[in-house]
């Protein structure tokens, strides 16, 4: 049993706060989970608030964005910089933020982000149609 | 003509310029103008152009890894002014993005035959004013804007190729002002 790894949602509009009601959904009452929207916010006061953020955390946690290259993602990178125990990892869908929930006491961060980046891929799936 | 897309943002290089312009319009070549960052990777094909992080290689390879299969460019106004004839000319498409309307300004002064420039985001900051959404200007805005206007620059707003264009002289009227 480790401490448990806080996150941070980052995401376009109101994905990061629908991503996390619809986790609640699923699990339940959620602690230990903040979420950003980028909306009207430029690269700098975006990679401030997420500073002012992760800043909090004693020992590192999770940025979750939406997707590879946007702002959320570089801003996320930005304000993680130097802060080794703080790891970004993008494209968060819910399977995927469901098995954070499950696993963020039983791993540190980096092994988590790791964790998380197979189980992302994994999730994708199709459902073929019976012949 | 190799220029596709000129755009003002202080975002530079992000999800809607590599998402849906770059989808859009699909450039081969980024290049990100930015004084702060310019003089020190001149050759560099993708950058984070930030003025806190200008000097940092660590924020250049960030925009690189940004724009997967786009080349990315970051040069200073006055080596991209120096270069833009040039490029107009080069097989392939580019874009051509800039922080804020004073480098916009800086960059058609330094000889760069701009015909228009896109303001795609320039979000709030203390002392701005809302012309809408996603465009905040105070009047050193306002100032670099009427000067690109009196030289013939068309302004455009328009954050993404699905939104309708709006003229910055139709929001702004008193910029017809003289």
């Amino acid at each position: 049993m480790s401490a448990r790894v806080p996150a941070l949602l980052v995401m376009h509009a109101d994905l990061s706060a629908a991503l996390l009601r619809a986790a609640e959904q699923v699990v339940g009452p959620i602690e230990g989970v903040e979420t950003l929207s980028n909306a009207g916010l430029s690269r700098d006061d975006l990679e401030r608030a997420i500073t002012e953020r992760v800043e909090r955390w004693p020992s590192g946690g999770l940025v979750f964005t939406d997707f590879w290259g946007g702002s959320c993602h570089q801003c996320g990178a930005s304000a993680a910089r130097g802060r080794g125990e703080v790891v970004v990892v993008t494209g968060l869908n819910l399977p995927t933020l469901i098995d954070y929930l499950h696993n963020r006491e039983k791993y540190g961060v980096v092994d988590l982000a790791e964790r998380l980046q197979k189980k992302g891929q994994e999730s994708i799936r199709v459902q073929r149609s019976a012949a | 003509m190799s220029w596709l897309l000129h755009r003002i943002d202080d975002r530079l290089s992000h999800g809607q310029v590599v998402v849906a312009w770059a989808q859009r319009l699909q450039p081969q070549r980024i290049d990100v103008v930015d004084d702060a960052v310019g003089s020190r990777l001149r050759p560099a094909r993708i950058w984070v152009a930030d003025d806190a992080a200008a000097s940092s290689s660590w924020e250049r390879s960030l925009l690189l890894s940004a724009a997967p299969g786009i080349e990315v460019r970051v040069v200073n106004v006055a080596a991209a002014a120096a270069a833009y004839a040039e490029e107009a000319a080069a097989p392939g498409g580019a874009f051509l993005l800039v922080r804020d309307l004073a480098s916009a300004r800086a960059l058609v002064e330094a000889g760069a035959a701009v015909p228009a420039w896109n303001l795609g985001g320039l979000h709030y900051a203390p002392g701005k004013s809302k012309i809408n959404e996603y465009i905040y200007l105070d009047d050193g805005d306002l100032g670099a804007a009427r000067a690109l206007l009196e030289r013939g620059v068309t302004l455009e707003v328009q954050d993404v190729p699905a939104s309708r264009a709006q003229s910055l002289r139709a929001l702004i009227p008193m910029l017809s002002a003289t």
